[in-house]
């Protein structure tokens, strides 16, 4: 256990630490998502009594597109330098390999979100910064990532390859969009916990049904 | 003898006169609906088909857990032939119900769980044949395919219940007896049982054809990837 623990650990930060160096990814992930805040306001003219109740749609939606940009990337360098196979050969356990880029790709979105949020605050002058909210992004993040993870996994070997993960992945985060924004309404209206406890349980069941999936068929996905 | 088999006409036969027979029902036998007229008697094909878009799906589903578990690339194109079907009917029953709903709800389209789901059901389902569209490798593609409907199959139940926690005006058709809701007479029961029962035995009939097919087209890109090699071995010994 304290050997898989290190091992997991070792993988991270790996992750994390190329990340770090070249920042290819989360710069374009911010960039896309800053813009897409603008293209908002223009397309959708958001008035002020208006916007209380938009903010976690257009959060999330800002969120999951940028979100996707990054997962497209998150298995570029195991494809274009071959360490995939290296990695299957070092590693015990290949669930292990499957855990640790879902939880660097989930890293990456938190701190995606701790800058999208701040910065949406800011420039509509409405505070976001509600710890209801941020439990509901933060759930919904692990089951974007945990499902993402697993799609990009297997569109990075196919020919379309970024193509391809978007036409995959959003029929399936249906039920998670759905979620995270009646949850994050429910939030910001100031609502009663009752009246949308339901939602989060539904972010947290579709985050385990993803996780256990993964974790079932990764094998499937690198096995040649 | 390979591509004729003689019990599988039988049952494209049979097949054919179940489906004439349901015809035949829902035509002369189920009652004229007293507040929507003709345009109910969709209903019974509608039903059906939504019966079988659900049912390939879950055959599907079956077989991609079969595949992963022994490898048998059968068991993958049953799985791939049943998605076609499935996908299929969920067409027809989208297109069925809009006919029905807009006379009776005054609009072609609705965000009802029931429709959407079936909607997004279907969209999971095309980026399936997407998704093997893309690779080359038969055991890859089957393997990766049967990877996404397993995906695909845990997250539709959840769709559906998400959607229907935000609003419905669907019919709940059955155990509405005494409430005075809709409900159906005998005669309208036994008629969509009977067509439910032909559509079923329809989508054995493709099923089995057009998996039959998958095997065959298989076989015969082998035998074509066998003879090129061949070919390409008289040349470089040449």
């Amino acid at each position: 256990m304290k050997n898989w623990l290190s091992t997991l650990k070792a993988l991270i930060w790996k992750d994390l630490l190329q990340e770090w160096r070249s920042k290819d990814m989360l710069t374009a992930m911010l960039a896309f998502a800053i813009l897409s805040i603008f293209i908002f306001n223009y397309a959708m003219e958001l008035d002020p009594r208006q916007r209380a109740e938009l903010a976690p749609g257009i959060l999330w939606v800002v969120i999951t597109f940028s979100g996707t940009l990054g997962l497209n990337r998150s298995f570029v360098a195991e494809q274009e330098q071959g360490s995939f196979d290296a990695l299957v050969m070092a590693v015990p356990g290949l669930g292990s390999i499957w855990l640790a880029k879902q939880i660097s790709n989930f890293l990456m979105m938190l701190v995606l979100i701790v800058i999208v949020l701040p910065i949406y605050s800011l420039l509509y002058n409405q505070n976001l910064f509600n710890p209801g909210l941020i439990l509901t992004l933060i759930l919904g993040a692990w089951s974007f990532s945990a499902a993402g993870t697993l799609l990009a996994s297997m569109t990075a070997q196919t020919r379309m390859r970024d193509l391809l993960l978007p036409v995959l992945l959003f029929p399936i985060l249906m039920p998670v969009n759905m979620a995270v924004v009646k949850a994050g309404m429910g939030v910001m209206s100031g609502a009663a916990l009752a009246s949308y406890q339901v939602w989060l349980t539904v972010l947290l069941v579709y985050g385990i049904i993803m996780t256990t999936i993964s974790l079932l068929v990764f094998d499937y996905v690198i096995l040649e | 003898m390979l591509f004729w088999n003689k019990k599988l006409s039988f049952l494209a036969i049979f097949t054919g006169m179940l489906i004439l027979l349901a015809f035949g029902l829902v035509l002369f036998y189920a009652p004229v609906e007293q507040n929507m007229g003709m345009v109910q008697k969709v209903f019974y094909f509608h039903v059906a088909a939504a019966w079988l878009g659900m049912l390939g799906f879950l055959v599907a589903a079956v077989c991609a857990v079969l595949y992963l578990r022994n490898g048998k690339l059968s068991l993958d194109a049953v799985a791939a032939s049943s998605v076609e079907i499935g996908l299929l009917f969920t067409a027809i029953a989208n297109f069925t119900g809009m006919i029905w709903a807009r006379p009776v709800w005054n609009t072609w389209w609705t965000w009802d769980p029931r429709l959407t789901t079936m909607t997004i059901m279907a969209f999971t389902y095309i980026a399936y044949f997407l998704l093997r569209r893309g690779i080359d490798d038969p055991a890859k593609k089957a393997r990766f395919g049967s990877i996404y409907l397993i995906i695909g199959f845990a997250s539709v139940p959840l769709t559906f219940f998400s959607a229907r926690l935000l609003r419905t005006i669907h019919p709940t058709i059955f155990g509405n007896a005494g409430t005075g809701e809709m409900a159906m007479t005998p005669a309208m029961y036994q008629t969509m049982g009977f067509s439910i029962f032909a559509f079923s035995v329809l989508f054995v009939l493709l099923l089995v054809t057009r998996s039959r097919l998958r095997l065959n087209q298989q076989w015969l890109d082998e035998q074509e990837a066998l003879e090129q090699e061949e070919e390409f071995g008289e040349v470089a010994n040449g």
